[in-house]
């Protein structure tokens, strides 16, 4: 058993005990009932599980949650799709998704969200070029996996929000 | 731990464990049905102003909204604590089963309960027809199937269970016996379509399913019936006749006649997964006190699901008969047929029935979703077709199909049939001669998946045209134009189409596409840059509808204005939620602010009643049983065979005409001073909807909410409720409804005066399409071209899609946006399937269990050509209805790829996929 304590969208859970192999999605949706972290294939391949790990340096990043054990959370603050939105107020990524109708299932859209925000944070920190853009979404979504909808207007969603306010996510 | 939510607060605490690990659900839980029915009022919904779906804001917040999400402490009234439970599934199908060693569990992995079959044949439990077969092999048994059930576990804490899980994965607790081999069963399905047209196009055929009816060969005949009954299969059919015409179109073939060029080709196809990002869950609990069996599922068929557990249960033992089941059915996280009846829902509820007074959660992992969920059939298929050289037009066609239908019938039967009727896809073929078996073997049971049956024939036929085209130098878009089925021709069944038939707008579109226009060039170009380009072109189409299809909606509107909808078909994507409401909105004026789906209990007003097989029935009998106003042919089918728009809306659609009619049109004639007797008042089709306000020539436009307050006040109808059937026509019915009599496409409703309650109307006149369209292989079709330029690595064989163009046509577009991403997905499903997705059928597969992502291969981003994939829609025709097009914009992308990959490489491939490792093969 290893003591556990994080921070989940900016609430802070434990210090509880887990059992070593406990893992992080079995934590969230068993344990917390936070259910909008999906399970898809519990091998770290469609990353339907993904949540924002936001680091000490004040950067963020994504991780599956399907193989990775809940103790290796221990002291991390974590994001995941229900704390995107603040007093019901939608982010501009979430409003995009839906304006582009970007999911169709909506089963993998929790991951794409997260990843699609990761980037958004990480270009206000070091934006790219135009030229680069398109390359740049691709890269960041490669590792998604969706079977509904040929992942075009997920691309679409999140370069249109960049491409709304260039000056803060392009050179 | 076994605790209620209170107790394990406590156990929490006495733990050192801060409380606030209790679940975030708070004691105020919306109920189920709250947080399926979707935006809800208190939410935006972005469907209103036409820029998202409704269902767009609880996605993106992460909801509860699946079945995977619920757990008993999410449901009110349900005890707070969750048991979990597994299928132990047999990696063996050749050897006696000897039973489960089940000392090997000790401590935390030992179950609270084990589930075998000695206890479902000591409870009496019956397995339904459709899924005829051990649900647990028994002892002493040879296993049906690689991924058999053999017993179900059930832990009380989802800790013991998970530990199990972990420990279960690489280590069987299953002994076997003897070797006996795989378990030999009978076919599940073998027909004969054989079609022998006129002398010309306007002479009545020779010979035709339609003409003659469908036929079988005898030895798959089970006491003079059919097999599985869902097919129009006629007993005592004239085999031999049917035989007789197709040797003699055979023998044409294989005849000496240098004026013939014919084909003898054979194509393989392979066996995948819908991969539906959500694998299968359910969770359960039976209150014995009560006899009250709840159920939380996630399926494409809610009607089946509920049926099938009411007769898996219905002859049990008393303490194992619920009184009542409650099924609750909730969004689906992907289908593609695959949540088809499936038999999952029987397992969830065994689960229930066998812990009572405990729910229980049942849910694959994507190991033991691999290894039992329903796959698509692999084909071996062999085509002979004649061509006239002198005039380029086929002149007949025979094919022979043989369907893997794995472990279980399921609908391999239907995919046998609907795989032939789609064999000969957009061409006008005189002489056809069609045999299909779909057999049974100890692979993971195939059935429906998106396409069925067409992807696999159309992708060897498009292949086939291909090459014959190029075999008599004609340009491949010239040889289907020339070959293309007209509206009017018939199909290989020898009925017309329904629809226009819009070949010729496809071809002129793939014709006129720079990527064909320059595919010369461009070859030359990468040619000179060391690339190797080619490009291939498909053309296909597809019917949607299964022959015997239904819609059950209500829609309501209150004295605000606000407009509630409910429907028996089942969210999983498609857009179902936002469609009806997009439908609803052309006639009442304003969208939904709920939209309910997958409901299939809330039409009890309508009285419906249902009793034979809406497929095999003939016409004397459905003559007498229409007599009786409340029956129906069939009460609510599965949202499947690319019928939500078509057929999921409709009843939404009629139920909202007569609310206008009958409610609003009343209203605003009060609100305008115009009497009944003015001749205006009867020009109620006249008036149209145009941001919220009825406009009708120079009066006052008139706000929805005021007419809607209005209605309520004259209690006029108010809300409407009904169901229709079409058997590839729709069936009629007249109504009395106040002193007038309304004719429409439906064959039941209800209608709510003011604020009262629903009020069924008995139909007078009511038509039924014939019951010899069930021999129709399909009449209504959609139409989907394709153009695809790939671009391979010499040295790597590594492909990259360069662009890609499909051109489609569904009539009139509900969601625009949803069928463009339906066109997208469906593109990246077909490259998937083309060149990436791969199952072995038996040991090696995924019956094993150790199939999962990684191993098997979907479509990337990185597969696909995100910049350079163009969709174009038809524009709909006059009066067009909704089409379905879900699967047809799959189809022509496999063998588009397959043609360009000949272009390129000169290698024709003519088994699925075509991998890279393949490819470098080919240019090695």
């Amino acid at each position: 058993m290893t003591t556990v304590s994080v921070k989940i969208n900016g609430r802070a859970y434990g210090p509880v005990k887990v059992r070593d192999e406990l893992t992080m999605n079995d934590f969230l949706r068993e344990r917390l009932g936070l259910t909008g972290t999906k399970f898809g294939c519990g091998a770290g391949q469609c990353l339907s599980c993904a949540v924002i790990i936001d680091d000490p340096d004040g950067t963020s990043h994504t991780s599956p949650t399907c193989i990775v054990p809940a103790a290796s959370f221990n002291g991390k603050s974590i994001r995941t799709v229900e704390g995107h939105a603040t007093n019901g107020e939608l982010t501009a990524l979430q409003k995009s998704f839906i304006e582009h109708f970007a999911f169709q299932c909506g089963y993998c859209t929790a991951g794409f969200l997260n990843e699609g925000q990761v980037l958004l944070e990480r270009l206000t920190k070091t934006p790219v070029t135009r030229a680069d853009l398109e390359k740049t979404i691709a890269d960041a979504f490669d590792g998604h996996l969706c079977r509904c909808t040929g992942y075009i207007k997920y691309h679409e969603a999140v370069r249109d929000v960049i491409l709304a306010d260039p000056g803060r996510y392009l050179t | 731990m076994k605790a209620s939510r209170r107790e394990f607060a406590k156990w929490v605490t006495a733990t050192g464990i801060a409380l606030s690990m209790s679940r975030l659900a708070s004691a105020n839980e919306p109920t189920f049905a709250a947080r399926e029915t979707l935006p809800g009022r208190q939410r935006w919904n972005p469907a209103a102003a036409g820029v998202g779906r409704i269902d767009g804001v609880a996605k993106v917040t992460g909801a509860k909204l699946y079945a995977s999400d619920f757990r008993a402490a999410d449901l009110p009234g349900w005890p707070a604590h969750t048991a979990h439970a597994m299928l132990i599934r047999t990696a063996n199908a050749t050897h006696l089963y000897e039973g489960i060693d089940l000392a090997r569990l000790s401590g935390a992995l030992k179950p609270s309960l084990v589930v075998t079959a000695a206890d479902l044949t000591r409870i009496g439990a019956r397995v339904p027809k459709f899924y005829s077969g051990d649900l647990f092999c028994p002892v002493g048994k040879t296993p049906l199937y690689l991924g058999q059930p053999v017993a179900l576990l059930i832990y009380e804490s989802f800790d013991d269970f998970d530990q199990a899980r972990l420990a279960l994965r690489n280590e069987t607790l299953l002994k076997f016996g003897a070797e006996t081999g795989p378990v030999v069963e009978r076919g599940y399905g073998a027909f004969r379509f054989t079609r022998v047209a006129g002398a010309s196009p306007d002479a009545p055929d020779v010979y035709s399913p339609v003409k003659d009816g469908w036929v079988s060969p005898g030895f798959f005949q089970d006491g003079g019936g059919p097999v599985w009954a869902r097919l129009p299969v006629p007993t005592g059919a004239a085999y031999a006749k049917t035989a007789t015409y197709g040797e003699q179109i055979r023998a044409e073939l294989e005849a000496d006649n240098p004026t013939l060029l014919v084909l003898d080709r054979e194509f393989e196809t392979q066996s995948i997964d819908p991969m539906f990002l959500e694998p299968e869950c359910g969770l359960a609990w039976y209150d014995a006190d009560r006899k009250n069996l709840e159920l939380v599922l996630g399926v494409q068929s809610p009607y089946d699901a509920a049926t099938s557990v009411a007769t898996l249960l219905g002859s049990a033992r008393a303490n194992f008969k619920p009184a009542h089941i409650n099924a609750h059915f909730a969004y689906i996280g992907g289908g593609f047929g695959g949540r088809d009846h499936t038999p999952f829902p029987l397992y969830v509820a065994l689960a229930a029935m066998f812990f009572p007074g405990r729910p229980v959660r049942l849910a694959h992992d994507r190991y033991q979703q691999f290894q039992a969920g329903i796959k698509r059939h692999a084909f071996k298929m062999r085509t002979r077709m004649g061509i006239d050289r002198a005039t380029g037009k086929i002149s007949a066609f025979a094919a022979d199909h043989v369907l893997d239908g794995g472990g279980l019938a399921n609908f391999s039967a239907s995919v046998a049939a609907v795989s032939a009727n789609a064999a000969i896809g957009i061409y006008d073929v005189p002489k056809v001669d069609v045999t299909t078996v779909a057999l049974h073997s100890r692979a993971v049971t195939a059935g429906s998946m998106r396409g069925y049956g067409t992807l696999q024939t159309m992708t060897a036929l498009e292949v086939l045209i291909d090459e014959a085209a190029s075999a008599l130098a004609i340009d491949p878009i010239e040889f289907r134009r020339r070959n293309a089925l007209k509206t009017g021709g018939r199909t290989m069944a020898g009925n017309t189409y329904d629809v226009v038939v819009r070949t010729p707008e496809i071809l002129d579109r793939l014709e006129k596409h720079a990527i064909w226009r320059q595919r010369a060039e461009e070859k030359a170009l990468g040619q000179r840059a060391g690339r190797i380009v080619g490009t291939g072109v498909a053309c296909v189409t597809k019917d949607y509808g299964s022959g015997a299809d239904s819609a059950m909606s209500s829609v309501e509107i209150d004295p605000k204005g606000r407009i509630s909808i409910h429907c028996d078909h089942v969210e999983m994507g498609n857009g179902i939620g936002t469609a009806l409401a997009n439908r609803v909105a052309a006639h009442l004026g304003a969208v939904a602010d709920e939209v309910a789906v997958a409901e299939v209990d809330r039409f009890s007003a309508l009285g419906l009643v249902t009793s034979g097989d809406p497929y095999t029935i003939d016409q004397a009998t459905q003559n007498l049983l229409q007599r009786d106003p409340r029956w129906v042919p069939t009460i609510s089918v599965p949202t499947s065979s690319s019928i939500g728009a078509h057929v999921g809306t409709h009843s939404a659609s009629e139920a909202a005409r007569v609310i206008f009619r009958f409610g609003l049109w009343p209203a605003a004639l009060e609100l305008w001073g115009i009497a009944s007797t003015d001749p205006r008042a009867a020009k109620w089709e006249a008036a149209h909807w145009e941001q919220g306000r009825l406009l009708m020539s120079d009066l006052r436009p008139l706000p929805l909410s005021e007419i809607a307050t209005k209605a309520h006040a004259r209690k006029g109808v108010t809300a409407a409720m009904a169901h229709s059937f079409s058997r590839w026509s729709w069936a009629k019915a007249t109504f009395a409804i106040g002193e007038q009599e309304w004719t429409a496409e439906i064959d039941a409703l209800a209608v709510r005066k003011g604020a009262g309650k629903f009020v069924r109307l008995d139909r007078a006149n009511v038509q039924y399409p014939p019951t010899v369209f069930n021999r129709f292989g399909t009449s209504y079709t959609s139409l989907c071209g394709a153009l695809v330029r790939v671009e391979i690595e010499h040295a790597t064989g590594a492909l990259r899609i360069a662009r890609a163009y499909s051109v489609l046509e569904c009539g009139r577009a509900l969601t625009p946006e949803i069928v463009l991403g339906q066109a997208q997905g469906g593109f990246a499903m077909g490259v998937g399937y083309a060149l990436l997705e791969s199952l072995p059928l038996y040991e090696d597969g995924p019956g094993n269990g150790q199939w999962n992502l990684g191993q098997y291969l979907i479509a990337r981003g990185s597969d696909l050509p995100l910049q350079g994939l163009e969709i174009e829609v038809l524009p709909p025709l006059p009066n067009d209805p909704p089409k379905g097009m879900a699967e047809v914009v799959m189809i022509p992308i496999v063998p588009a790829l397959l043609n360009a990959i000949f272009d390129a490489t000169g290698r024709r491939f003519r088994a699925l996929p075509v991998t890279q490792q393949m490819l470098k093969g080919a240019l090695a």
